[in-house]
């Protein structure tokens, strides 16, 4: 072979057609084969996904005013891969002093060697600011701010138990913020953005965005006038009774709508930290206890629908003492004929005892479970118990006396409102409901709950009966004329319970004393429900619902009365008899 | 001599075609440069624009918070007992109450009405 001019510029051309050809070949190659995996690379070199957080929704009561909100804070975060390790004692003094963190605590997480260290949470905006320009004035760095909101309630302790309150990742743990928690979340955006060197975006090279959708508002039916009525007097009433526990709750029967609710003890939701757990507890719908003499509306209530009885039918009280199954069952006072609407207004519990006979082990049953006890009420409120009714296969033989008249019964507070609310509501039994709707941010409706009607658990003229019956419970010659209210006819009833020994039977001298009743009685605005466990009374012989709760609901419902602008009738205005049960002496069941 | 004359005249037509190309892609890259330099800017804008509004919805929030917890009951409740606010009770005769609704008139009844335009 001649190695001519012609035969080297020949091999030269193929040597460089060779080499173009391989760098051609591996363009390709990295261009089409492995673009999606080099992309990638790159991409998690520059480009991350951004979070956009939503706004967690506001919880407001039926008049708007705020009950939960959120204020913006921000998180001081450390990436000591960014520190400068001759200025970290420079670091750890400043940030020790601005943030309150100790200063061994400081070294400990400083001194490691972590990308992404939490240093404090819920750093208002004004501390960061400052912080964020002490930092830049000594020109350190590695430490990082990120936006966060923390939630508030303005009114503190109030209505604490139905508002409930967040984790540290803002989901609800307890009340509305629990069981609302999918309304009130709101949906999270992100957005793909790319950095330069410095850790800066370029807006230029934003890549795909979705925007976030800020939690919805959710209204509540309870009224901040009222439920500070019942604050205040809930408040007066563990002052002076210093009650284990205590619970009103104010309820419209019409709607369902829980007006106010109150519990003791309770706690600040903006310290929720520090509260034990026995303050955390909603008693109104966790809580079970027996009922007493409350209960004996469902008894007369079951044995006027079902016909056995007319409300002028008179029963013998057997004077007092009456011998049954082997066992004795007293009432308060030796009774002898009284007819129905007595035995409400007597508080009879031979009486009741003998209703219930007239109706029979499973025809009572039924009626108390059409009554809602035994089952959920379905308020929107989380942990609610079902309560203890037992079938009548596992009743003692003198389980029939006593379920009458409220014992070996367990039932919430919320239980034995709505029973009382279908009484008023012309036996309609309702759904009680603390959500009133749930809006937008800029107020467009997304959900409004209307009132729901669970089923027609009496007659109307039965309720009506009952109705009657309950207004001379309320009166001279029942068990609650301290519960009245000046202007205004009331129905209600009394209650009186002997406390259950978690260790079985009943815990000598405690007592759980209750009045539930509702007003006007002619066209009922609210039903309202005051418990007080084991109040502390000057004298054993005056802790009895009539005494006790009475004069609580009747100055409860006197406010709320105003509140709410009813009419009062000009010939029932007397002076106030809702004293204080030290000065009172009359009797009350 | 003619020759080598005649090969190295330029052609002013073109020459000046050839300027127009070169002066066109100049600009058109000039153009590129300060369009893609005008796009980082009104970047930069509007991520400052975004900060400075973020900040004042932070602001706006912070606010908001603060009007709340002084309106709030337990605040006003405080500010009541302090003395700093004063309540009156309404007295009752000092209610006026508007007459109830009363029913509407049967679907056949006769009922009084306006003739607006006799008055006019």
């Amino acid at each position: 072979m001649r190695w001519n001019g012609r035969t080297r510029c020949a091999l030269i051309c193929i040597a460089f057609v060779l080499l173009f050809s391989a760098f051609s070949f591996r363009l390709v190659y990295l261009q089409l084969v492995k673009h999606d995996e080099y992309a990638g690379l790159a991409a998690e070199k520059h480009v991350y996904k951004q979070p956009i957080y939503a706004e967690r929704g506001a919880i407001t009561d039926a008049n708007g005013e705020v009950l939960a909100h959120n204020v913006p804070v921000e998180i001081v975060v450390a990436d000591t891969s960014h520190l400068n390790k001759e200025k970290v004692a420079e670091a750890v003094a400043l940030l020790s002093r601005d943030l309150k963190i100790d200063a061994d605590e400081l070294w400990g997480k400083l001194g490691s060697d972590r990308h992404y260290i939490v240093l404090k949470r819920d750093v208002p905006e004004s501390a960061a600011d400052a912080l964020r320009a002490k930092l830049q004035e000594q020109n350190l760095r590695g430490i990082f701010f990120e936006h966060d909101a923390a939630r508030l309630y303005p009114n503190g302790s109030m209505l604490c138990h139905v508002i409930g309150f967040n984790d540290f990742d803002h989901k609800g743990i307890q009340g509305v913020e629990a069981s609302m928690d999918e309304y009130l979340r709101g949906q999270d955006g992100y957005r793909y953005i790319e950095h330069n060197r410095a850790g800066q975006e370029i807006v230029l090279y934003r890549g795909q965005e979705r925007a976030s959708r800020d939690g919805y508002q959710v209204h509540l039916s309870v009224d901040l006038n009222l439920q500070n009525i019942v604050e205040n007097e809930i408040d007066a009433a563990v002052r002076e009774y210093s009650p284990e526990k205590a619970t009103i709750i104010l309820m419209r029967p019409q709607t369902g709508e829980i007006l106010a609710m109150a519990n003791r003890p309770n706690f600040d939701l903006n310290q929720r930290s520090t509260a034990k757990p026995e303050q955390m507890k909603n008693r109104a719908v966790i809580d079970m206890m027996e009922p007493g003499s409350t209960f004996k509306i469902v008894t007369a209530a079951a044995a006027l629908n079902d016909k056995k009885v007319r409300p002028d039918t008179t029963i013998y009280c057997e004077k007092g003492a009456w011998n049954y199954g082997g066992r004795t069952l007293h009432d308060h006072r030796p009774y002898g004929e009284l007819s129905v609407q007595d035995i409400l207004v007597k508080s009879s519990n031979i009486g009741a005892a003998k209703l219930a006979l007239s109706l029979g082990d499973q025809k009572f049953y039924e009626y108390i479970r059409r009554f809602g006890f035994g089952e959920r009420t379905g308020v929107e409120l989380p942990g609610e118990i079902n309560g203890m009714i037992r079938p009548p296969q596992n009743w003692s033989k003198i389980s029939i006396t006593r379920i009458p008249m409220g014992h070996e019964v367990a039932v919430t507070p919320l239980q034995m409102t709505v029973a009382m609310a279908t009484i008023a509501n012309g036996g309609k039994l309702i759904t009680p409901r603390v959500v009133k709707s749930i809006t937008t941010a800029e107020g467009k409706t997304v959900t409004e709950f209307s009132p729901s009607v669970v089923r027609q658990v009496i007659s109307a003229e039965t309720a009506k009966q009952i109705g009657r019956a309950l207004r001379g419970v309320v009166s001279d010659r029942g068990t609650a004329a301290a519960a009245a209210v000046p202007g205004f006819i009331i129905a209600g009833k009394t209650g009186t319970a002997q406390k259950v020994d978690p260790h079985g039977g009943y815990e000598k001298g405690k007592y759980i004393v209750s009045f539930i009743g509702f007003l006007p009685a002619d066209h009922p605005e609210f039903v309202g429900l005051v418990v007080l466990d084991d109040a502390k009374t000057s004298k054993p012989e005056l802790n009895y619902g009539g005494l006790v709760a009475g004069p609580i609901f009747s100055r409860i419902a006197e406010k709320a009365a105003r509140y709410l602008d009813l009419a009062p009738q000009p010939d029932l205005i007397k002076p106030n008899t809702a004293g204080r049960v030290a000065s009172t002496s009359a009797p009350g069941h | 001599m003619n020759r080598s004359k005649q090969l190295n005249r330029v052609g002013a037509v073109s020459l000046a075609r050839w300027i127009v190309v070169t002066a066109l892609l100049a600009v058109a890259g000039l153009c590129y440069v300060y369009l893609s330099l005008q796009l980082h800017r009104l970047g930069d804008r509007k991520k400052s624009l975004e900060t400075e509004l973020a900040g004042l919805r932070t602001q706006n929030d912070v606010a908001n918070v603060q009007i709340a917890a002084l309106t709030s009951r337990s605040a006003l409740q405080r500010r009541l007992k302090e003395g700093y606010l004063k309540m009156v009770p309404i007295a009752e005769q000092n209610i006026v109450r508007l007459a109830p609704m009363r029913p509407a008139p049967e679907e056949n009844a006769i009922r009084p009405v306006a003739n607006e335009q006799v008055g006019r």
